[in-house]
């Protein structure tokens, strides 16, 4: 296997968590935030007119730390911490191109001349900032061959993995819940349907916030939001129905109630879970438990996002809901999207029925939610990567010198076999 | 980071996380990870027993190593874990990898964690290992030599005809243009490195950091090995072994005159192969850094650039971000825009 | 600044100022065209060409300013003493023009011989300020050759850093 050449490289950095690994590996190799702290010292240069001369060494642009290791930096007086990426989207070049600096050389260790790059980017990414991209990976890193695919493409990708895919088609609607923001994507043969996008103000930060306001509520012995975030990944799962869980709550205590004991140096907490097991993702279907100005539940918008879809692709959209993100990891999130949007679409198929008279042929809603979820892009990428074609859909540092960035505007759309 | 360590972050991230895990339940394993220069990992889990680790490296030059006595080098430097970590030899090697080792999970419990640690650190420097083989060699060659030579004219016409045959050692690193060359002698091992630029900015970066090597010596580090550079023509002492296309104009010979004070046994000399054998990624990976640094340089320059052209703008707005507007002369007469 | 810069870069300047006169013209071939002049293979109507001008202060860094009815067009070649500036002013003037867009007055390529071109239309003087304009210009030049001498001298003084690092430890 390994002759066969070097593994690509797949790096998925997104707002919050950076995503990387070598194409074949079922996971990657690393998750850390894309976070990069420069010492203090360098940015005050940075803004002046005499950049880097007036320094002694010279050697400030080595100076930073990514990941777990810049938010420890952070914590010390002489670095300051900065986020690149915000919504999404590149902003910062200069910390950009030094954080990948260091993906690549210091954490995945590998000499980018020798390995093929593939690298996300969020739907309706300006064309701008893929040709600075391109810039970066091959004037910089002389990487040998660089492919950029949209996200949610990969996600949808990642999704073929799941035993209730049949045909694998890159038309779907891709509801990504990570961190910061919720987006409702639809994807029709592989191109995003910019116009429809949703987003959604809720996510997984949003869930543990609520979960830490119940907690202090009730007068816990903990509120940590760590704590907070530790029962959501625990204990939390989705309910069929509100009314019913807290009945079954009230009958069955026993079952239903937790303790989550908090371990600290010298002693432990025992933290009761309560009703936020199933009330805390509830909030995706019920906005208004939390928030008091967004108030669509996400089946209406998924509803809405594939109404607003060209007609001839809605029932593949409809047909094909994937899941991707942490936020969309609890039990049972697909199996109550999919009732509920189902609900939805025969409420309106009835309707229509009765007011034209004629019969409809029915609509197939399907959610997806497969093993991979949570790192759904990366995996996309990585099984992409590692394909024998893949090589074919990149373009390489001769095509770029002979082409010019503008090249990468356009990629090929893959197809695994 | 300035310095390219020499062991492997990912593998031993990978080790550690299997060897103390985070939940009960053992899970299986398998994961590719990469070195620089071709070198591949390979992490699994046997597939009935996953309390075996199964622990496969693939290295480019692996066949010039052989040459050198990796196997023998390798199996010496492991050889005291043997009670949880076997050497696969011969054909029970990972097929696709060059040289496989298993770590025996069960065995290793009984084993305090910073026995543990040790182990994890020792797996994740076995690239370092394998190549270190030939410096070794060629180190003890060079032993060799200096006792033979001890009390001998080493200026007369014989010896230095002797010393001028003494086999070169080659490790095609990274396939024929970029190799490693090792020629020990009895007061100097020669160490030259030939690498291949990749772009015309990479070879005249190149050029001006090789220079400061070349000078190092002479200005600061004067206890550092000498330095020797040519652009194009092979040094004359490896002229006979070099493949490949013979004046590639991106290709560049970097020499290392290693002195007996770097070779001095123990630590130093360890220190010293470590040091040595991360030349090309070091050098390469400093002329990228460089790069991204006049990246965001000209980004800068860019803005200032813009900032001027804007100023030409009358409409545009001012510091403040307010709009400047029909801006006038104190006795109130307008700029006029456009045709002056 | 050197000696010999001033003068050039003020002969630059008033001759720029001099040479962006220029109005609004359609263009004589095609109807409802209006295109820049001095970018057209202008044999069929010389007279809407002025005299091409060459500044130079020496053999290296000289400017050439092309004016006509309605653009003009100015290419700078920019001081190259050796390989390293002659790459370093590649790769800055490429940074640069791959940008052109936020910069109206950049041409994407440079005139032959030339290192960088700007086309100033009548468009641009009726939106800029042209003095503002040729203040432009000439900040230019002069930020180019301080940034390309910065540049060369940081890398020179990295790679001195780089060499001293790596050779230290051996001992």
């Amino acid at each position: 296997m390994a002759s066969m050449g070097t593994p690509a490289v797949v790096m998925d950095n997104g707002t919050g968590l950076t995503k990387l690994g070598f194409a074949g590996n079922d996971s990657p190799s690393y998750v850390f935030p894309t976070a990069i702290a420069t010492s203090t010292a360098s940015k005050a240069t940075r803004g002046g007119r005499s950049t880097a001369l007036s320094s002694k060494r010279g050697l400030e642009d080595l100076d930073f730390f990514i990941g777990d290791e810049a938010l420890e930096a952070a914590n010390g007086p002489s670095y300051g911490l900065s986020y690149p990426i915000k919504h999404g989207q590149i902003e910062d070049w200069d910390h950009m191109e030094r954080f990948w600096e260091s993906s690549i050389f210091k954490y995945l260790r590998c000499e980018p001349e020798d390995h093929y790059f593939l690298l996300t980017e969020p739907p309706l990414n300006p064309p701008e900032n893929r040709e600075s991209t391109a810039e970066i990976m091959f004037e910089s890193f002389n990487c040998a061959g660089l492919y950029i695919a949209v996200q949610a493409v990969l996600a949808l990708a990642a999704s073929w993995t799941s035993p209730k895919v049949q045909d694998r088609s890159l038309s779907g609607t891709v509801i990504d819940s990570g961190d910061g923001v919720t987006h409702v994507i639809p994807v029709a043969e592989g191109y995003v349907i910019g116009t429809a996008i949703k987003n959604i103000p809720l996510a997984g930060r949003d869930i543990t916030l609520f979960i830490q306001q119940l907690l202090r509520d009730r007068g816990e012995a903990d509120t940590s939001l760590q704590t907070a975030e530790k029962i959501k990944q625990q204990f939390c799962y989705v309910c069929p129905d509100i009314v019913q869980e807290f009945n079954k709550f009230d009958q069955y205590p026993q079952e239903k109630f937790a303790q989550y004991i908090v371990e600290y140096a010298e002693r432990k907490a025992t933290v009761d879970v309560g009703y936020e097991r199933f009330l805390a993702p509830e909030i995706f279907f019920n906005p208004e438990i939390c928030s008091s100005d967004y108030l669509t539940p996400l089946p209406t918008v998924v509803d809405l996002v594939i109404q607003a879809s060209p007609i001839d692709v809605r029932k593949k959209l409809y047909k094909n809901i994937v899941l991707s993100g942490g936020s969309t990891m609890f039990k049972d999130f697909g199996k109550r999207l999919q009732r509920d949007l189902k609900g939805l679409v025969n409420e309106r198929i009835q309707r229509s029925e009765r007011s034209s008279g004629a019969q409809s042929t029915g609509v197939d809603v399907q959610v997806i939610s497969h093993k991979k979820q949570r790192y759904a892009v990366w995996f996309g990428g990585s099984l992409l990567a590692q394909t024998a074609e893949f090589k074919s859909y990149c373009y390489t540092k001769s095509d770029y010198d002979e082409y010019g960035p503008s090249i990468v505007r356009n990629f090929s759309l893959f197809s695994v076999p | 980071m300035l310095q390219i360590e020499p062991n492997n972050l990912l593998v031993q991230k990978t080790l550690t996380e299997r060897i103390f895990p985070d939940s009960e339940s053992l899970r299986s394993v398998d994961r590719i990870i990469t070195d620089f220069d071709f070198t591949t990992y390979h992490i699994s889990t046997l597939p009935d027993q996953k309390n075996l680790l199964l622990i496969s490296i693939y290295l480019k030059c692996f066949g010039d190593l052989t040459k050198y006595g990796v196997i023998d080098y390798l199996n010496g430097k492991y050889a005291k874990y043997s009670q949880y970590l076997s050497v696969l030899s011969g054909n029970d090697v990972e097929q696709g990898y060059d040289y496989s080792l298993v770590l025996d999970l069960n065995e290793l419990e009984s084993i305090d964690d910073e026995g543990k640690n040790d182990v994890i650190n020792e797996l994740s420097f076995l690239k370092r290992h394998a190549m270190a083989a030939p410096f070794e060699k060629a180190f003890a060659r060079y032993d060799e030599l200096t006792q033979t030579y001890a009390n001998s004219n080493t200026y007369s016409e014989e010896v230095q005809q002797e010393l001028q045959n003494e086999e070169v050692l080659v490790i095609k690193y990274r396939g024929s243009d970029e190799c490693i060359y090792i020629k020990p002698s009895f007061d100097r091992v020669t160490v030259i490195f030939s690498t291949v630029f990749q772009d015309e900015t990479d070879k005249i970066f190149g050029k001006v950091f090789l220079q400061e090597f070349v000078d190092a010596r002479k200005r600061s580090v004067q206890t550092a090995p000498q330095v020797l550079y040519s652009h194009k023509e092979a040094p004359l002492d490896i002229q006979n072994y070099v493949q490949g296309k013979k004046d590639d104009e991106n290709k560049g010979y970097i020499t290392f005159v290693l002195f007996p004070r770097h070779l001095v046994k123990g630590d130093r000399r360890d220190n010293c192969i470590s040091h040595i054998q991360f030349f090309r990624n070091y050098f390469h990976y400093h002329i990228k850094c460089s790069k991204a640094y006049m990246h965001s340089r000209m980004r800068f320059r860019v803005k200032e650039f813009l900032k001027i052209l804007n100023r030409a703008k009358p409409e545009n707005v001012d510091d403040e971000g307010k709009a400047i507007e029909n801006r006038k002369t104190a006795s109130g007469r307008r700029f006029d825009v456009g045709r002056v | 600044m050197s000696q010999s810069l001033k003068p050039y870069l003020t002969a630059v300047r008033s001759s720029l100022t001099a040479a962006i006169c220029v109005e609004d013209f359609s263009s004589q071939l095609v109807e409802r065209h209006n295109r820049p002049e001095i970018e057209v293979d202008n044999t069929h109507n010389p007279e809407l060409i002025l005299n091409p001008m060459v500044i130079a202060r020496n053999e290296n860094e000289k400017i050439l300013i092309e004016p006509s009815i309605n653009s003009v067009r100015v290419s700078i070649k920019i001081k190259q003493a050796d390989e390293i500036e002659q790459i370093l002013v590649h790769k800055f003037t490429r940074f640069l023009t791959s940008r052109a867009e936020n910069f109206f007055i950049l041409r994407r390529v440079p005139i032959k011989g030339y290192d960088i071109s700007f086309l100033i239309t009548n468009f641009h003087t009726e939106q800029m300020l042209k003095d503002k304009l040729v203040d432009f210009i000439i900040e230019f030049m002069e930020d180019v050759d301080k940034e390309i001498s910065e540049m060369k001298l940081f890398l020179n003084a990295r790679a001195r850093v780089i060499a001293e690092a790596y050779l230290t430890p051996f001992d």
